[in-house]
């Protein structure tokens, strides 16, 4: 294998010039040139409606091709799914609290919600196969919440849908951004999955003031004058989830997350709240995302014993951890805020793999409420190929709706104006449940059940929590509507997580 | 102490069993043949799907991967007399290629498949030994890997497939004179390379996702397996650099985490291939020369 | 000032003399009218597609003329990006903060190019072992900065935001001037014509001429005298310099810097666009990159996700049928005598004694 780089011509020399070959070459110049002018203005956009004379842009980027694509498309079915209802004149319910919508906690039973722990006990639930479930608990809620807005569209005019493909690449990330904002100058940009991406076109937002919606769950800590963030934080999932399993299983945890922002970070999560539980971390391992081989991770949490493991482990190379751990023989419990709810692992994979998984959600399409079951339908109605319908899916698709709600009570689609309408205090009725959009903070509150996968892949909803505040910003002092901001914070800043340790 | 050591071998076992796998198509096509084939990843995914094919259409699986070894050595002769020919002597220009190749593939198998394909259960359950328990499939597999290599050695030195290989990478003027017809050794070397590929792939696949670019985590630990196992005896080599970069890697990992334990590992391979460019298989020859003086 | 003139006018490019060099200066005007005509986005875009030429001309170098195929172009144009974004971090309250940052920035791409090129070439490894060491190279660099998500992982007030990336990276200002927009893109045409015409001069001079003895028989250089460790090593500090310019560009375009920007995928990039182009031509080198960013950017924001099949399929055929680069090709007039060849009747190189 030893070989050194001669092209095996002489043609390295440098050529002789001719004339002919300098004509050309200027020609290739020049058409060079021209094309470069040319091609950066080709480029067209998926556009879901006809344009009318002045249509209310929504811009829409997701990963619709490459690695992240099983989560970008369902993202972007949800938002056709809102757009199409707002066209057709219809809206969720929702309202400033008080100001007609039933707001959160406010819920009609009329039936009384029934507990099952035994036999005997009345049944009015089911799970997602239609049969009668002594799993799952849920408060009934027969309220309708897809009611008409009263207008074909918002304020007048259509509303479309400009979708753009990000293909999991920063760059274009960046540059579809750019172009939405200052090209196609959208009235709200709906955009990212991965941190890595929100992080990547926030500068550009920033600069060019542009409204954003950040539809996805994360780590938490963006405090951003310009950025909304409806997806589920730490402390509405980390917490409830370890507070169940800690009492159903023990306190000893054994934490393996991915090594990158989101999993360092709900680790750090972790470690800190488990002496408030009267738990204790024994060990952490912390697998790059690229590691797919996990034979030293499974030989660590053997060797620990833990009562339950916490996984937080992201993307395709990571979910092998599943059928390695099973196949190694490794049963204990799990639990995580990641999976099965927008990666539907509990599809993909073979049982049992995902046995005795648990999840703090707020959203899965298994949620046998009414609402949610209507608006399951209604997706499936639209996309009957689509293999699931996610939480991420969900956020964006009340996020789009609460936008357009924001959009009509100000009365115009001036971005400055409707960012202040959306600090009214509004609560949307989304499938999930009530959702709170806290005004100081821009993050959401939200209905969080604690899901939990058998060894049939099979899921059902074992407890829940009708709302949790995304209260962390809070307890930092974050105050947008007096006080604006651009960064992110990190649990280090906060003295609270080294309290209990 | 028993099950502790145990799972510490078990470890080192399956981290040099993943290396060779990796590395085994690209021995034969950049060890042998001097292509730096940037599609290698590529390739091991398209074993592995078709394995997984195969098997979600009913085939067992042991029967799925040999299938698979046989339609990616298919693929491979097919690019090999249509792309692959061109470069011979041309490495750099083999490399930007199978990279053009590597962007086809994966993301052809996006648009054509979809995401991501149902994957492959492992077969086999667990053994346990005190509070450790392994997994049966890996200790398959590290014997598999194990025996692969013994066969790839046979076939090289045993058969007259392998003698008139040897002797066409050696002296390809002189292996012609001899009647050698060098263009279709080549061409079965090349489908060999990438069916060995393809076979690792489907035997990884029920450890891993099946999804587009599955490939990708495999081209570095095959590039430095193989680089690092040096030219001079390509088969003895690899397995050579395999052990000892799992011999690094393993202790890194268990104390320091997989994060350290990777980090070792390139840091190792950028140490040894500075200082040994011949790579580890060059000991030997240094070893012989020491002795006979 | 008439030896530069001279030197630029030198023959180790496509092109020279009068005709072509009026070509140049309408194809410099043409840039420098260009945002009269175009939106503010529409020059970002192009912006981008020439800001990353100065990493392709240092490839072009590196290669082209030394000989010297290197796959860690990416690492120093991360390291430049994040050292910007460290120092002007740091340095928000300070007047002339931004542009020592950059200078800071391309010192560090500069010593850390010097440190590990002192490596490889003092080390004499064999040719074919460069590029796999700077492949090695640039996914250790990516690696480790994946890893600092924490907030200890920060320099003075700055994160470095692991795998999130470092975002919020202040713009350069001169002055008044803070370099956004159109002031941006009038500053990239700049650094890139200067980039050009330098490298030009350079490789037409004595150095230059050097290195490419060197390309050409690394034996006999030596023993013309020449120390051929230290001329690669130069040559891969400049390409490295270079690709620095390119790293320090691109957070000005978009504030925001990433380690994915130094992966496997960004690193084939750089190789990818000079191989298209004609790796032994500055020129041919310069139009490839921009070209193919563009057709990347075209295809993949028309919602077309095959894009990179496209593109793929476009480097299989290029590589096939123009193996010395698309524009090379066609302005040495060889494509026809390369469709001959490629019938050809090449074999893989020999393998060594002992298998």
């Amino acid at each position: 294998m030893t070989n050194t780089d001669k092209s095996p011509t002489i043609e390295s020399v440098a050529p002789v010039e001719t004339l002919s070959a300098s004509t050309t070459r200027r020609g290739l110049i020049q058409s060079a040139a021209g094309l470069a002018a040319a091609g950066t203005v080709i480029g067209r956009v998926n556009v879901v409606r006809a344009a009318a004379d002045n249509p209310v842009k929504i811009g829409f980027i997701e990963d619709e091709s490459g690695n992240l694509s099983i989560y970008g498309i369902q993202k972007l079915h949800a938002a056709q799914l809102a757009v199409k209802e707002i066209n057709e004149g219809f809206t969720l319910a929702g309202g400033p609290v008080g100001s007609g919508c039933l707001g959160t906690m406010g819920l009609y039973a009329p039936t009384s919600p029934t507990v099952t722990s035994g036999p005997g006990a009345a049944l009015n639930i089911i799970n997602d196969g239609g049969q009668p479930s002594d799993h799952a608990i849920v408060t009934a809620d027969t309220q309708e919440i897809l009611i008409p807005s009263g207008e074909k569209g918002l304020l007048g005019r259509p509303v479309n849908l400009l979708s753009s493909d990000g293909q999991s690449n920063n760059t274009l990330w960046q540059q579809l951004a750019r172009r939405m904002i200052q090209q196609d100058k959208v009235d709200v940009l709906v955009a990212g999955f991965a941190s890595a991406e929100r992080e990547a076109i926030r500068p550009i937002v920033d600069q060019r003031k542009q409204l954003y919606f950040y539809t996805n769950q994360y780590e938490g800590g963006v405090a951003d004058e310009y950025t909304f963030c409806t997806g589920a934080v730490c402390e509405q999932q980390v917490i409830p989830v370890m507070q169940y399993m800690v009492e159903k299983f023990g306190p000893k945890i054994f934490t393996i997350a991915a090594n990158y922002n989101f999993g360092q970070l709900t680790a750090a999560w972790v470690r800190s709240f488990a002496p408030v539980l009267k738990a204790k971390v024994i060990g952490e391992e912390f697998p790059p995302l690229e590691v797919s081989e996990f034979s030293s991770v499974i030989a660590k949490v053997q060797a620990a014993k833990p009562d339950w493991v916490m996984t937080l482990l992201v993307g395709q190379n990571q979910s092998n951890y599943y059928p390695q751990a099973a196949a190694a023989g490794l049963h204990l419990p799990m639990a995580s805020t990641v999976n099965m709810a927008q990666g539907y692992e509990h599809k993909r994979f073979t049982p049992p793999s995902l046995a005795n998984m648990h999840n703090a959600v707020n959203y899965m399409q298994e949620i046998p409420t009414k609402r949610n079951q209507q608006f399951v339908a209604r997706f499936y109605k639209m996309f009957p190929k689509d293999p699931y319908l996610g939480q991420m899916a969900q956020n964006t698709y009340f996020s789009i709706h609460l936008y357009a709600k924001a959009v009509r009570l100000a009365g115009t689609t001036d971005q400055t104006k409707v960012r202040r309408t959306l600090e009214a205090g509004w609560a949307i009725e989304a499938p999930e449940g009530s959702v709170f959009l806290e005004p100081a903070t821009h993050h959401a509150s939200h209905f969080i059940r604690l899901a939990a996968c058998n060894d049939k892949n099979q899921i059902s909803f074992v407890r829940e929590w009708p709302m949790i505040e995304a209260w962390w910003l809070q307890r930092l002092g974050v105050n947008l509507v007096r006080h604006p901001e651009y960064k992110q914070y990190t649990p280090a800043e906060d003295p609270f997580f080294k309290m209990f340790g | 102490m028993g099950p502790e050591l145990a799972s510490i071998l078990y470890q080192f076992g399956t981290n040099a069993a993943f290396l060779l796998l990796s590395a085994l198509g690209l021995i034969v096509i950049l060890g042998m043949m001097n292509i730096i084939n940037l599609a290698h990843g590529e390739f091991m995914m398209l074993g592995a799907y078709a394995a997984t094919f195969a098997v979600h259409r009913g085939i067992p699986f042991p029967l799925a991967v040999i299938v698979a070894f046989f339609a990616t050595a298919l693929f491979g002769i097919v690019l090999e007399r249509l792309v692959i020919r061109r470069f011979y002597g041309r490495e750099l220009g083999a490399l930007v290629t199978t990279w053009g190749i590597s962007l086809i593939l994966a993301q052809g198998a996006l648009l054509l498949f979809g995401p991501y394909m149902p994957s492959i259960p492992i077969p086999g359950g667990a053994v346990s030994a005190g509070a450790f328990s392994f997994s049966v499939y890996w200790l398959i597999l590290i014997g598999i890997s194990i025996a692969l290599v013994v066969a790839l050695t046979i076939v090289y030195r045993a058969t007259s497939f392998g003698l008139q290989a040897r002797a066409t990478m050696q002296n390809p003027t002189m292996a012609r004179s001899l009647g050698i017809r060098i263009g279709r050794i080549y061409m079965l070397t090349f489908g060999l390379g990438a069916g060995l590929a393809g076979l690792s792939g489907a035997l990884l696949a029920p450890t891993t996702s099946i999804a587009p670019f599955m490939g990708q985590q495999f081209v570095a630990p095959a590039f430095i397996t193989v680089v690092v196992g040096g030219g001079a005896n390509v088969i003895a080599g690899a397995v050579g650099s395999s052990t000892f970069l799992a011999l690094i890697e393993t202790p890194v990992s268990l104390t320091l985490g997989t994060f350290y334990g990777t980090m070792a590992l390139l840091v190792m391979a950028l140490l040894i291939i500075r200082v040994l460019p011949a790579g580890i298989s060059s000991l030997g020859g240094r070893l012989k020369l020491a002795a006979a003086r | 000032m008439r030896r530069l003139l001279h030197l630029l006018n030198g023959p180790h490019d496509l092109g020279r003399g009068p005709v072509f060099w009026s070509g140049m200066a309408l194809l410099g005007a043409a840039f420098l009218a260009y945002p009269t005509v175009a939106s503010s986005f529409g020059a970002t875009n192009t912006a981008y597609y020439l800001l990353n030429i100065p990493m392709a001309l240092g490839l072009s170098l590196l290669w082209g003329y030394g000989g010297v195929l290197s796959f860690g172009q990416v690492a120093f144009y991360g390291i430049a990006g994040y050292t910007y974004g460290i120092v002007a971090g740091n340095l928000t309250d300070v007047a002339w903060g931004t542009p020592v940052a950059a200078l800071v920035a391309l010192l560090m791409a500069g010593l850390s190019a010097a440190a590990f090129g002192y490596f490889v070439f003092y080390g004499r490894v064999a040719a074919w072992i460069v590029p796999i060491l700077t492949l090695v190279l640039a996914l250790l660099l990516s690696t480790f900065l994946g890893l600092t998500a924490g907030y200890q992982w920060r320099v003075g007030t700055v994160q470095l935001g692991g795998y999130n990336g470092m975002t919020g990276i202040p713009s350069l200002q001169i002055g008044g001037i803070s370099f956004q927009d159109y002031a941006f893109f009038y500053l990239v045409v700049a650094v890139v014509a200067f980039c050009y015409v330098a490298l030009r001069i350079w490789l037409n001079a004595h150095r230059g001429q050097v290195l490419m003895a060197t390309r050409e028989d690394m034996l006999r250089t030596e023993l013309l005298g020449y120390d051929v460790r230290l001329e690669q090593l130069r040559a891969f500090v400049l390409a490295s310099l270079l690709a620095g310019v390119s790293g320090l560009l691109y957070v000005q375009w978009g504030n925001y810097i990433t380690p994915s920007a130094m992966g496997l995928q960004q690193a084939a990039l750089p190789v990818i666009w000079v191989a298209v182009g004609g790796r032994d031509s500055l020129l041919a080198a310069a139009i490839a990159t921009f070209l193919l960013n563009q057709l990347t950017y075209v295809l993949s924001s028309s919602g077309n996700q095959s894009a990179l099949v496209i593109v793929g399929g476009l480097l299989v055929a290029v590589m096939m049928f123009s193996p010395d680069g698309i524009i090379v090709g066609l302005a040495r007039g060889r494509w026809l005598s390369t469709l001959r060849g490629w019938r050809g009747t090449a074999r893989p190189r020999e393998a060594t004694n002992g298998q």
